[in-house]
C-alpha cells in the first residue's frame, strides 16, 4: 500500500518534466525525422507544404542527396576517393577501439587506444595560421553540406586541443601550486563563462578587427606593413575565438581529475627513483586522461552546431555547419525545411554517437562536477 | 602537503606555472575589459586606440525605444524560465535522488539530454513542431498552434534548455541530506508535504536561488533558439547579436554590453556566494 503511494507519487512528481520534454524535445524531434524521410517537396508555399507535410510517403532520396557515395580523402598531397560507408564505418571504430581499446586488449591495450585516437583526429586536424589551415590529412566531399560538415569537425576539433592545452597548465598550477586559495583562482577563472558568451566573442571581433590593438600594435612594431587579412572573419578568429570562449569551463574537469588524484602515487613513483618528468607521464598523464577527454569532448560537443561565433567573427570563410542549417530556416524567405531537418538531424546523430561512446569519460567527469 | 606539491611541480616548473596561470588570468579578462572601455569611447566605430571619453551613449542606449522593448520581453522570458525550470527541476530532482523506480535511467537520460543537444537543432525542432506538427494547441486554446510562435515558443524551448543545470544543481543537494531528518519528521507526524516543507525545503533553499540564477542566466544569455521561433518580437541578445554584426550600430549597443557584463558578474558571483554558503549549512548540520 505504503509501497503503491510512493509510486503514484513518484510519476506525479515526475510528469511537468517528462510532458515538457516529451511535447518540446522528443515530439519536435520526430517531426524533423518526419520531415528528412519525407518526398522532396519543391514547393515552398505554407499550403502545399502543409500538404506534403500530411501526405509524404518514405524516402531515403534526401539523405543520399546529402551524404553522396564518395568522400576524398587528401594525405599528404595524395588524393583517395574512398566509399562514405567505409569511412564513416573506419571513423566509428576507430572511435569505439578509442574509447575500449584498453579494455578489449588488455596488454597494449593502451597504446592501441591512443593510436585509435590519434588516426581518428588526424584527418580533422590543422595548424590554426594563416589563410588556409596547414593539414596532414583532409577528408572532403562532392556535396557542399557534408565538406562543410568536415570543415566544422575541423575548426571545432582544433579549438577543443587548443583549449585542453590551455586549460591543463591551468588546471595544474590550480590543484598542485595554488595552496589554500585554489578554490577562490578556480572561481576567477570559471566566473567569466558565467558572462554573457555574445559579448565575449564580440569583444575578439574588436580585438581581431584590422584597426583593433593587435593589428595596431603589430603596425607600430614595424612587423608587418599593412593589417594582417586573416586575422578577422577567418577559419582562424573563429577557432581562437572557440577555444577562448571554452577554456575557463573546462578547466573545472581536469581540475577535478588533479585534485582527486591520490597524491601518494606521486610520492611512491619518486621513492621508486622516477623522476618528475617520468612520474608526470606514467602516474599524472594516465589519471588525468579521462578528465582531459572529458574536457575535449565538453568543448568539441557544444561547439560543432556553433552559430554565434562564426556569425560574428567568421565572416564568410569562417561558415560553420550550424550556421547553414541556420541560413536553411532563417536568413532566406523561403524555408528549406527537408534540407534543414535532415542537416539538423545528421549532426544530431554525430553528437549523439560521439556523447554515447564517450560518456565513460563524461560520466567520471560529469558525476563530480555535479 | 608542500611536501606533496614538491613531488609534482619543481621550483622552476612551478615559477613557469605561476607566470603562464597569471598570463592566462590576463588574457581571459582583457577582452571583457576591452568591451566595457569602448562603451565610453566617443566614437561611432570601434578603432584602436579609443578617441575621447563620453557617457552619451548610455543616454542614447536608454532613449532607444526597440533596445528597451527588447530587454523587457528578455526580462519577462528570463523571470518565466527561471520559475518554470526551476520549479520543474524539483519536482524532477526529488524523485531522480530519493527514490528507485521503474524507468529511473532513461528519465534521468531523458531529463539531462537537452545538454548535449545543440541548441540550433533544438531551435529548428520546436520551430518545426510549430508551423509543421500536428495541431495540439487546438483543443487547448482554440487557436492555432502558430500563436504560439514569439515569447511563448522563446520561454518553453529555454526551459528546455535550462531545466538540465537546474538538475544538476538540484539533485546531488537533495541527495546529500540525511535520510534520518526526513524519517524522523515522519515518525514524529509530518505528512509528506508537510516534511517537504519544513525539512528539506529549508535545507536546500540556497540550491534554488542559484538553480533560479542560472536558469535565468542561460534564458537572458540565449540567442539561437530565440531567434528561430521568435516572429517579430525581439529579446535582447538578438538585438544585440543583431546589432553587433553592423559596425554602425555598435556604439549603441556597448553600454547595455557594459551593463550586462557588470550585472552578470554579479549574478554568477551572488550564485556562486549563495551555493557555498548553503555547502557549509548542509554539511554542519
Amino acid at each position: 500500500m505504503q509501497r503503491l503511494r510512493t509510486s503514484g507519487s513518484t510519476w506525479l512528481l515526475l510528469a511537468p518534466g517528462v510532458l515538457l520534454l516529451v511535447f518540446a524535445f522528443l515530439a519536435p524531434l520526430y517531426v524533423i525525422y518526419q520531415f528528412s524521410v519525407g518526398e522532396r517537396m519543391f514547393a515552398q508555399t505554407p499550403a502545399l507544404a502543409s500538404l506534403t507535410g500530411e501526405a509524404t510517403s518514405f524516402t531515403t532520396q534526401m539523405w543520399s542527396g546529402f551524404l553522396g557515395h564518395d568522400v576524398q580523402l587528401k594525405v599528404l598531397g595524395g588524393s583517395f576517393t574512398l566509399p562514405l560507408v567505409a569511412v564513416g564505418i573506419a571513423l566509428l571504430g576507430l572511435l569505439l577501439l578509442t574509447v575500449y581499446g584498453s579494455k578489449l586488449v588488455p596488454r597494449g591495450g593502451g597504446v592501441l587506444a591512443i593510436v585509435s585516437a590519434l588516426l581518428l583526429i588526424t584527418p580533422f586536424l590543422a595548424l590554426p595560421w594563416g589563410d588556409s589551415f596547414p593539414r596532414l590529412a583532409e577528408l572532403s566531399s562532392e556535396g557542399t553540406d557534408l565538406r562543410l560538415f568536415f570543415k566544422s569537425v575541423t575548426m571545432s576539433m582544433t579549438a577543443s586541443l587548443i583549449a585542453v592545452l590551455i586549460a591543463f597548465p591551468v588546471a595544474y598550477w590550480l590543484a598542485f601550486v595554488a595552496k589554500r586559495s585554489k578554490y577562490v583562482w578556480l572561481l576567477i577563472v570559471i566566473t567569466p563563462f558565467l558572462t554573457s558568451y555574445l559579448l565575449r566573442v564580440y569583444a575578439w571581433r574588436l580585438i581581431l578587427s584590422s584597426d583593433g590593438p593587435v593589428n595596431s600594435l603589430l603596425l607600430s612594431l614595424g612587423l608587418i606593413s599593412e593589417p594582417v587579412p586573416w586575422l578577422i572573419d577567418s577559419q582562424f578568429a573563429v577557432v581562437v575565438v572557440l577555444a577562448y570562449a571554452w577554456v575557463p569551463f573546462i578547466c573545472l574537469p581536469i581540475f577535478i581529475a588533479l585534485e582527486n588524484m591520490d597524491r601518494r602515487l606521486l610520492e611512491a613513483a619518486t621513492d621508486l627513483g622516477a623522476s618528475r618528468l617520468m612520474a608526470f607521464r606514467r602516474v599524472t598523464l594516465p589519471l588525468a586522461a579521462p578528465g582531459l577527454i572529458a574536457a575535449f569532448l565538453f568543448v568539441f560537443i557544444p561547439t560543432i552546431g556553433e552559430v554565434i561565433t562564426p556569425g560574428l567573427v567568421g565572416g564568410t570563410n569562417g561558415y560553420m555547419f550550424g550556421s547553414r542549417i541556420q541560413g536553411d530556416f532563417i536568413s532566406s524567405g523561403s524555408f528549406d525545411w527537408q534540407q534543414g531537418s535532415v542537416i539538423s538531424l545528421f549532426l544530431l546523430a554525430v553528437v549523439l554517437v560521439l556523447t554515447a561512446a564517450t560518456s565513460r569519460f563524461l560520466r567520471n567527469a560529469g558525476g563530480e562536477v555535479s | 602537503m608542500s611536501a606533496n606539491s614538491t613531488v609534482a611541480v619543481s621550483r622552476n616548473g612551478r615559477r613557469s606555472l605561476t607566470t603562464f596561470f597569471g598570463l592566462f588570468l590576463v588574457a581571459l579578462y582583457l577582452p571583457t575589459m576591452l568591451l566595457m572601455v569602448f562603451a565610453f569611447n566617443d566614437s561611432t566605430t570601434q578603432s584602436w586606440p579609443p578617441v575621447g571619453f563620453t557617457t552619451h551613449w548610455f543616454s542614447d542606449a536608454a532613449n532607444d525605444s526597440e533596445l528597451l522593448k527588447s530587454v523587457v520581453n528578455s526580462l519577462k522570458v528570463g523571470v518565466v524560465v527561471a520559475v518554470a525550470a526551476t520549479v520543474i527541476g524539483l519536482c524532477v530532482s526529488y524523485p531522480l535522488a530519493r527514490r528507485k523506480f521503474w524507468l529511473r535511467s532513461p528519465v534521468s537520460a531523458l531529463m539531462l539530454s537537452p545538454l548535449v543537444v545543440p541548441p540550433v537543432v533544438l531551435g529548428v525542432a520546436i520551430l518545426m513542431m510549430i508551423r509543421k506538427g500536428p495541431n495540439i494547441a487546438i483543443p487547448l486554446t482554440g487557436s492555432n498552434t502558430e500563436d504560439l510562435l514569439g515569447l511563448t515558443a522563446v520561454m518553453v524551448g529555454h526551459t528546455v534548455l535550462a531545466l538540465p543545470f537546474t538538475i544538476l544543481l538540484l539533485m546531488p543537494r537533495i541527495a546529500s541530506i540525511d535520510r534520518n531528518l526526513e524519517e524522523a519528521a515522519h515518525d514524529l507526524g509530518a505528512s509528506g508535504p508537510v516534511t517537504f516543507r519544513r525539512v528539506m525545503l529549508p535545507l536546500i533553499t540556497p540550491a534554488i536561488f542559484s538553480a533560479f540564477l542560472i536558469a535565468f542566466v542561460i534564458s537572458i544569455d540565449e540567442v539561437v533558439v530565440a531567434s528561430f521561433v521568435t516572429e517579430d518580437e525581439q529579446t535582447l541578445p538578438m538585438f544585440l547579436y543583431a546589432s553587433l554584426r553592423f559596425p554602425d550600430k555598435t556604439a549603441v549597443v556597448l553600454p547595455v554590453a557594459f551593463l550586462l557584463i557588470v550585472v552578470s558578474f554579479a549574478l554568477a558571483i551572488l550564485a556562486t556566494v549563495i551555493r557555498v554558503r548553503g555547502d557549509r549549512r548542509v554539511t554542519a548540520s
